[in-house]
């Protein structure tokens, strides 16, 4: 189900680990990029039997963490920290704002599929508060201003 | 053994070995709930916290500690009911309680349910959780147990029994925090044949058995120790019993045989414990071709007096026998061939079969011998091979009396047909089948939950049922009926008990010498001299 | 603006400094591992035992006293795991390391390998930090390309591999037990203690789990004249420079480098450069979300574990929140406790239930719905995961909710309900 060239990076994982189940959580990853930012159930299997893991396991481990998605995301995923250094300064604020301009509410995602919010907890960025993720880039001291710029920028 | 000292009192433990699991071999109470015997320690109910005074060092524990993962250690010295203790106890209810419906009322667990017996000990009788409860809703989780998984005090009792267990792994932790939940993904039906296992290991009503649900309040429950008849591994059992009536079959620990374990099938046999509808109400006579109720007198006296009249030669004279009778009733029967006809002609089936291999324990319970006590009629020499050969060449003779057990060789259309052109067949069994169909004499004897006797595992282990429900009232069981008989043939018989009769078993026979009754009733013993069983093939597991 | 004192920013602080490997070993990089590489295991446990340094990921245990605890002669290969899973609220120093200066780290992690005779480490980064795993991930393919890391680095016959590892989002992770669970490829939950991961760790073998700004500290303890000189930086047992993360309503929020004498009040005010807004102090969080909060009184005291520990709170790690007077206390409250109910594992009872019902407690008072009951509860509930769950994560919920009771009961009488 992988593309070559991921393949390649999930052979190289498991072959970086005493055992194949401790790749478990970097294949993943790798899984959800290939299906567009969330896991499905086949993909689940499909690394399950990679690792040499039940099902139940892969499923167990997806639900724990956060970065694992069951239902796709925006093609932009923006990633609103409001935990306690940004919520200091504003990250609650941007993160409603942000709400109100796309019209969803966090968890979500717009009807055209661009953009999806999710309110996140510490993302270790507190003395460049209030910070954001889009997909893997990090946007420190965002104000309420430069999202509305960004959110029309990606949007284009 | 080295020593440590629970509330004061000396308490030995085997190097390595935990407080708790010291502690409940000794028979001191600690409550808990995730911890089990039979599993890792994970050390999550937080509900066993012990203060340790001394910890072999002089020195105290700085904080309570969960004695489920505590080492025990020479000289240590542990409480467990001083005021800190209680409190911590206290403080663990509590958590477990806000989010624990107040569903006692329609809870099958209710009444062996560790949660209500400790919030009745250590709660405060007035809830301080003033917000709505975490609702998770009911699971339909497969054929055998249902999961309510709001009653769930995520123990992770279950989720580690189809890991460590079953190695099934259906059950799994999903989620995290507050909405953890522990059950199968998606509604995904469990696999597994030892399902009703999670409902006895659930120490609250999460997980209850299907057949049970809403049948009777478990504190109405009369239990008496027998095994399962279900197949030859004889997993020690509770018959669970209310006004006459069994409602269930729960796992009896015996660590050398079934540990805390017992399959779903086995759990199912219950069922013809209280089965009617095909019983053998009364002993039966032929007349005028048909079968009519008759008293047992008449009965004894009509095949004495025809035994009479045929004095039959012992090549005219057979005795066929399946394996769920018991040691007694084999060795009555046997012994009725011998001392009134003078032979050996008793025969049993014993099919090949075949014994699971398995790195998961559990699996071993399974066999395809569903008989009870095929190891005890191998010990008693009951004569008969994989293909009835041998029985098959005995029916060619001109055949006067044949004795029927049971429900032996049931397949077998050509021994029934054979045995049915005898001048006089009579049939010993609890339920109606194709033998008292053609019977002349049927005589009613009894189900295991309503009889006592002993039976030998496929591990030549001797072990005994104990009557649990009374008999049908003009029924007996077979022993006595086979000592009536011999005694109505014009034999010695003085058998006051079943136990007279095993006793007198291991006076006559090798096999069973040295055994004693009380010893059997209680833990079981092997024989001393085993029989090998040649039928006996091990395959592995599927899982 | 007040000096820092650079050991470990003292690329960072270069504005020419590029992170390459050339760049690295051009400012001295690498000669650590050289010498030690001359020296025999024990030795190195040693001097980093003599130089004092404790962890610097929360609980500050001694480095030198772990990694002697190692497990021996089991014949079962030694794992050091790099704890590079920062997500304790207001920490964000580990990332400016590894996103800046990665070979710093990774020089301190094949120090330690070394010293505990670990032939793989593993640097587990949480998954958020995408940036700092591609810089660690081409700093790890410089190290193979240029032989430093692979079959016998400078000629040492010490064979040794990295890898860098990504988690997925899971606070409780940052504890060992659990991020060596997640290390494994499972869920997260912390395990039983004893046995400790020196004895039982990643796969049943001996591990030590280290944060990357201790790892970091190698290069220059094992340098030349280190660990003197590391001991001069701070009081007794508190030697070292550390990285303070500074954050909230101050001018100048950032990570320091700084000594462990340098008082609290001075890195709000000098290089902090005071309140925003002109606005007067209120309290602080003094070393992560989980330590009890401080009040304005109280600030004048040395930054460092014990002087901390001495005031009833701790310097954890080392990430300073500070807030001003307009704050509202128990809006705050409230977020850290949202923040301990999202991120239990939930294995254990008292902080399952617990950090849920805390912030239950707390939102009812944001509702206007507070009482005198509802407090002593709200504190009650608190006390009952301390010191009772099976890791710290319930302690870590519980000391928050009781400092902030204890020190702002006037803040949450504002929410009572007016009857």
């Amino acid at each position: 189900m992988f593309s070559k060239d991921i393949q390649t990076q999930v052979d190289k994982l498991l072959s970086r680990y005493p055992i194949r189940q401790n790749a478990l959580i970097p294949i993943l990853h790798l899984a959800q990029k290939e299906n567009e930012g969330w896991l499905s159930e086949d993909w689940m299997q499909h690394v399950a039997d990679i690792c040499e893991v039940p099902l139940t396991h892969v499923e167990g481990v997806v639900t724990f963490y956060t970065m694992f998605r069951l239902k796709p995301p925006g093609k932009y995923h923006l990633q609103v920290c409001t935990c306690v250094p940004c919520c200091l300064v504003g990250g609650t604020e941007l993160l409603e704002h942000t709400e109100k301009k796309l019209d969803i509410h966090a968890g979500h995602t717009t009807d055209d599929g661009v953009f999806s919010i999710e309110e996140m907890e510490c993302i270790g960025a507190c003395s460049f508060a209030p910070a954001i993720i889009v997909n893997e880039d990090y946007h420190e001291q965002v104000t309420p201003e430069e999202m509305d710029k960004m959110i029309d920028e990606l949007r284009q | 053994m080295p020593v440590f000292h629970i509330d004061g009192e000396p308490v030995e433990y085997e190097p390595g070995e935990k407080v708790l699991s010291a502690a409940l071999r000794c028979g001191k109470i600690i409550p808990h709930y995730c911890y089990h015997p039979g599993m890792s320690v994970v050390a999550t109910c937080r509900m066993c916290l012990v203060d340790v005074v001394d910890l072999g060092n002089g020195r105290p524990a700085p904080k309570l500690q969960t004695a489920c993962s505590m080492d025990a250690a020479e000289g240590m010295k542990v409480e467990t009911l001083n005021p800190k203790v209680e409190e911590g106890r206290k403080l663990v209810n509590e958590f477990l309680l806000v989010n624990h419906p107040l569903d006692c009322p329609i809870c099958d667990q209710s009444g062996e349910c560790t949660l209500q017996d400790y919030a009745f000990e250590y709660g405060s009788g007035k809830s301080e959780m003033d917000y709505s409860k975490r609702v998770n809703g009911w699971r339909d989780i497969g054929t055998f147990v249902a999961l309510e998984r709001n009653r769930c005090i995520q123990c992770s009792r279950c989720d580690r029994f189809t890991r460590e267990i079953t190695g099934t792994n259906e059950f799994g932790m999903f989620n995290r925090g507050h909405e953890l939940t522990i059950d199968t993904y998606a509604d995904r039906p469990m696999t597994n044949k030892f399902q009703g296992n999670m409902a006895d290991i659930c120490p609250v009503g999460a997980i209850t058995e299907k057949e049970f649900r809403f049948k009777r309040r478990v504190w109405k429950l009369k239990k008496n120790r027998s095994i399962c008849t279900g197949c030859s591994t004889g997993c020690n059992v509770t018959i669970e019993h209310d006004r006459n009536e069994v409602f269930r079959l729960k796992p009896h620990e015996n660590q050398n045989v079934n540990k805390w374990w017992l399959c779903d099938e086995g759990r199912l046999t219950y069922r013809l414990m209280n089965e009617r509808k095909t019983r053998i109400h009364q002993p039966l006579g032929r007349v005028d071709g048909k079968l009519e109720g008759v008293s047992w007198e008449e009965a004894y006296a009509a095949i004495a007096e025809r035994v009479a009249d045929m004095s039959p030669l012992p090549e005219e004279v057979l005795a066929l026998t399946d394996t769920h009778a018991s040691n007694e009733e084999l060795f009555l029967l046997q012994k009725l061939l011998k001392d009134v006809f003078s032979t050996d002609n008793t025969f049993c089936p014993l099919p090949k079969w075949e014994q699971s291999e398995s790195e998961f324990f559990i699996n071993t319970l399974i066999t395809t011998d569903k008989t009870p006590n095929r190891a005890g009629a191998l010990a008693l020499k009951i004569k008969g091979d994989a293909k009835s050969a041998k029985l098959k060449k005995a029916i060619e003779a001109e055949l006067k009396v044949v004795f029927v057990l049971g429900n032996p060789f049931e397949a077998e259309v050509e021994v029934l047909e054979k045995i049915k052109k005898a001048q006089l067949v009579v049939h010993l069994g609890t339920f109606h089948n194709s033998w008292s169909e053609i019977a002349d004499v049927v005589l009613p004897g009894q189900y295991y939950s309503e009889k006592e006797g002993t039976f030998v595992n496929k591990n030549q282990r001797v072990q005994a049922t104990e009557i649990a429900v009374h008999a049908l009232r003009r029924t007996r069981p077979e022993w006595r009926i086979l000592a009536d008989l011999s005694a109505a043939l014009g034999q010695q018989s003085s058998y006051g008990s079943s136990a007279d009769v095993f006793n007198a078993m291991t006076e006559q026979l090798k096999a069973f010498s040295g055994l004693s009754y009380a010893e059997i009733c209680r833990v079981g013993k092997e024989l001393r001299q085993q029989t090998k069983d040649s039928g006996m093939k091990v395959v592995k597991a599927q899982t | 603006m007040a000096e820092e004192t650079l050991v470990l920013f003292k690329n960072i602080r270069n504005p020419k400094y590029d992170k390459s490997l050339a760049a690295y070993k051009k400012s001295g990089g690498f000669k650590s591992l050289k010498k030690v590489f001359g020296m025999k295991p024990e030795e190195v446990v040693q001097e980093v035992k003599e130089s004092g340094i404790r962890g610097r990921g929360g609980a500050g245990f001694p480095t030198g006293l772990k990694w002697s605890f190692m497990a021996k002669g089991t014949g079962k290969p030694s794992y050091l795991v790099a704890n590079a899973d920062e997500s304790e609220p207001g920490t964000c120093k580990d990332r400016e390391l590894m996103l800046k200066d990665p070979h710093m780290f990774l020089e301190g992690l094949m120090i330690g390998c070394y010293a505990i005779g670990c032939h793989h480490g593993y640097v587990y980064v949480r998954g958020e930090y995408f940036p700092s795993i591609k810089s660690l991930n081409a700093a790890v393919d410089e190290l193979y390309a240029d032989g430093l890391l692979g079959a016998d680095p400078l000629g040492s016959g010490f064979n040794l591999d990295i890898t860098i590892h990504t988690g997925a989002g899971a606070y409780i992770c940052g504890e060992e037990s659990a991020l060596l669970d997640s290390l494994e490829g499972k869920r997260g939950h912390p395990r039983v203690k004893p046995p400790f991961p020196a004895v039982s760790g990643f796969n049943g073998c001996p591990t030590s789990v280290n944060n990357v700004e201790t790892l970091a500290c190698m290069p220059f303890i094992l340098g030349d004249n280190g660990v003197e000189a590391f001991k001069s930086f701070g009081p007794q047992n508190n030697s070292g420079t550390h990285l303070v993360s500074l954050s909230g309503h101050v001018n100048r929020p950032g990570v320091y480098e700084l000594r462990m004498d340098v008082n609290m009040k001075d890195i709000i005010y000098e290089y902090g450069g005071g309140i925003r807004n002109g606005k007067k102090l209120k309290g602080v969080i003094p070393g992560g979300s989980s330590s009890p909060v401080m009040t304005a009184d109280e600030v004048d005291v040395l930054y460092n574990f014990d002087d901390l520990a001495k005031k009833g709170t701790m310097m954890g790690s080392a990430a300073m929140m500070v807030f001003d007077e307009d704050t509202d206390v128990v809006k705050l409250l409230h977020r850290i406790t949202r923040f301990y109910a999202h991120e239990s594992c939930g294995q254990c009872t008292p902080c399952r239930e617990g950090t849920h019902w805390s912030r239950q407690i707390v939102r009812d008072f944001l509702n206007g719905n507070g009482s005198d009951e509802k407090l002593q509860r709200l504190n009650r509930v608190g006390g009952n995961m301390m010191g009772t769950t099976l890791c710290a994560l319930g302690d870590a919920a519980a000391m928050p909710i009781q400092s902030f009771v204890k020190k702002f009961p006037e803040e949450f009488r504002k929410y009572y309900a007016t009857v």
